[in-house]
């Protein structure tokens, strides 16, 4: 593809917390290609929506910091710009979805008057235009009846419509990158098969490139074309879905990959017991050491792992593993 | 693969499933109705029927599984056959003892035979209690018990649960969401019951502490021949659990199976789009096209619709399905309860052509 729209270089946020200060993002850099779909997987605590929530310019304050690192945003560094600018941008070029359909939007006001909040603010929209537009984009997201709809409140919603609402709202000026967090984690299956059909109809009409955020595997298969694993505010490993899910050096990725009891095709009477990961992730104040964080929870742990970080072992030209041992690992 | 019609015939019923049922049956539940009140208008009491006509039982050592979507009814299941919730009719025996008749006294001393495992670590914990009086509180809601005895019994189960002996004077907020769920598994275990109700045990927990978890609870299944009512809505997980599958959809039981049959041959449209909706990392691109997909949200408790309840959703209804609620019917293995069952075109061919 061409030019990167978005590129995460050597990002690295603080946290201060009461036992100091704690790099849940470590060094982290990956790019997004105009229209392209990738997804961030790992398990809470591993930093995936800290990476969200830096990119958009929300991290919370006064605890959160970006300690060095730069988020290029086209020819924009988005670390150095403007509050005002970053308002510009937030909303317009890069939005959200977040995860919680029911908390995120705002009780009080009727889905309309949210959709055509936006417009108003980024498009310079009058009422009258910003209220048609936000019926429009209701029919976009398959909200039945949109035009009836538009005046009700989140309350009168079903879970599923209302994160239609939080895409029509994400989606409402085009923009360029989408962030999806944990998009559908709250909702049903069959509703969650719903958004994700949306989702990718969407994305391939209007070209926006979609981060999702998820510790689902199955999604991101489902969603990405690409994929990073994160663990303990590093990634890990990187890849096309395809290369990683198929042929993961990372053994974090086995781990997640081989736990998790996915639905067969065909069901027999045998059971083996789950491939455990042993342990449990490092705690903060264990975030930043020059070792490899998953070394405790390892199988293939050597002296090596202990002493330094392990870099990033490429594997193929998109497929990078932060491992010691990921050319043995095939 | 067997036609799905074919096990109607009886020639591949395993006999422990037929014969056996009712004899040895630890928990027999039969025609269990729950109903919360959600207002009046002008005196007449309007009811949510969030449970009904739910029938089914479970033999000893087994696991059976209740899947269903959010607002199905499974966890009232539970909580009603645990007493949690009093049911509006129908009755529960629990090896051979009334459950929902007896009173006091007897159902105290009944409940040794039945615990429960909770969804969530974090709240089902008291937070002022250390690890180890959580873990007896419900020994000695039974009985007073020698001060040796707690202390062998603390630490026989911490160790069946994975948990270290120092950890025994720690309080929950010190443990790990994984740990917590081993204290509530402990918890359970401390009377030695032989019915445990899992209520979503693992669904608040990472995927690498839920492998930990699910393992620990099938180790302990076929160590002490627990019997498990095991509520989830991963399918997944239900698929790796559970030896039979009740799916329920709007209060009712649509499709009752054992696992082979349901994973393999599911019958009830629902089950079919309950299965194909879960993303799968074996399934890949391009498989989202053959994905059965049911349009809008479940249907409003309080006013279902006429006839079948999951008619407003189901791509293949028929206006039989508007007008006459279908019944639970098949062989011992596989129950599904929708009229177009019957025909001689298998469901899966109709949803595909639908």
């Amino acid at each position: 593809m061409n030019k990167p729209i978005l590129r995460v270089e050597d990002l690295t946020v603080t946290l201060t917390t009461r036992d100091g200060i704690a790099p849940v993002l470590d060094n982290v850099s990956f790019s997004l290609n105009a229209g392209e779909s990738i997804g961030i997987v790992g398990e809470s605590g591993c930093g995936k929506s800290m990476t969200a929530l830096a990119i958009m310019g929300l991290l919370p304050q006064p605890v959160g910091n970006i300690a060095s690192g730069r988020i290029w945003f086209g020819d924009e560094d988005m670390v150095a710009v403007s509050d005002a600018r970053m308002r510009e941008i937030r909303g317009n070029d890069i939005s959200m979805i977040f995860q919680e359909p029911m908390t995120s939007l705002n009780p009080v006001y009727t889905i309309g008057e949210q959709i055509a909040e936006v417009l108003r603010r980024h498009q310079n929209m009058n009422r009258r235009q910003a209220m048609v537009r936000a019926t429009e984009l209701l029919d976009a997201v398959r909200v039945p009846d949109p035009a009836r709809r538009v005046r009700d409140y989140p309350h009168q919603l079903s879970g599923g419509q209302r994160q239609r609402v939080m895409i029509a709202i994400a989606l409402a000026c085009e923009p360029r990158v989408l962030i999806a967090d944990e998009p559908t984690t709250a909702l049903d299956v069959t509703v969650q098969a719903q958004i994700f059909e949306l989702l990718s109809d969407l994305q391939s009409n209007t070209g926006t490139a979609v981060i999702m955020i998820t510790h689902d595997m199955g999604a991101i298969a489902e969603m990405s074309e690409r994929m990073i694993v994160m663990y303990a505010g590093r990634k890990v490993e990187e890849g096309t879905v395809d290369d990683v899910l198929d042929n993961p050096r990372h053994p974090y990725t086995r781990g997640l990959i081989a736990c998790v009891p996915h639905i067969q095709e065909v069901v027999t009477d045998q059971r083996q017991p789950l491939v455990e990961i042993e342990g449990i992730v490092p705690s903060l104040s264990e975030f930043g050491q020059n070792a490899c964080l998953f070394a405790s929870r390892c199988r293939h742990v050597t002296d090596q792992c202990l002493a330094a970080r392990p870099p990033e072992a490429q594997v193929s030209l998109q497929h990078h593993a932060a491992c010691w041992h990921a050319e043995k690992l095939s | 693969m067997n036609h799905p019609n074919s096990n109607a015939d009886g020639a591949l019923v395993d006999p422990a499933a037929t014969d056996a049922v009712t004899d040895t049956a630890l928990l027999q539940v039969q025609n269990l109705e729950v109903r919360f009140q959600v207002g009046s208008r002008f005196g007449v009491k309007k009811y949510l029927q969030a449970v009904d006509q739910v029938s089914f039982s479970i033999q000893r050592g087994e696991t059976l599984g209740l899947v269903g979507e959010s607002g199905s009814g499974k966890t009232t299941t539970a909580l009603a056959v645990a007493r949690l919730v009093s049911a509006a009719a129908g009755s529960v025996t629990l090896d051979g003892d009334d459950l929902l008749n007896c009173s006091g006294d007897q159902l105290r001393a009944l409940r040794h035979k039945m615990q429960f495992i909770f969804q969530d670590p974090y709240s089902s914990l008291n937070p002022r209690l250390r690890a180890e009086q959580v873990v007896l509180e419900p020994l000695t809601n039974l009985g007073k018990l020698s001060a040796s005895t707690q202390l062998e019994t603390i630490d026989r189960l911490f160790a069946a649960v994975g948990l270290r002996p120092e950890q025994k004077r720690l309080f929950p907020h010190q443990f790990s969401g994984g740990q917590r769920q081993r204290i509530g598994i402990a918890r359970a275990l401390a009377t030695n019951p032989e019915l445990i109700i899992c209520d979503e045990p693992v669904s608040a927990l990472d995927v690498a502490v839920q492998s930990q978890i699910l393992n620990l609870l099938r180790r302990l299944q076929s160590e002490r021949n627990l019997t498990y009512l095991f509520i989830s809505h991963d399918l997944g997980v239900v698929q790796h659990m559970c030896d039979r599958v009740a799916v329920m959809y709007m209060g009712r039981i649509v499709e009752f199976a054992d696992r082979k049959s349901l994973f393999n041959t599911p019958q009830h449209p629902y089950t079919h789009a309950l299965l194909s909706a879960v993303p799968s990392i074996n399934k890949r691109r391009g498989a989202a096209n053959t994905r059965i997909k049911i349009p809008g949200d479940p249907p409003d408790p309080v006013n279902l619709p006429s006839g079948c309840r999951f008619v407003s959703r189901c791509p293949i209804a028929i206006d039989r399905c508007r007008q006459e609620e279908p019944v639970l019917a098949g062989s011992a293995q596989q129950q599904v309860a929708c009229h177009r069952v019957a025909e001689p075109v298998p469901i899966r061919q109709l949803l595909a052509d639908g």
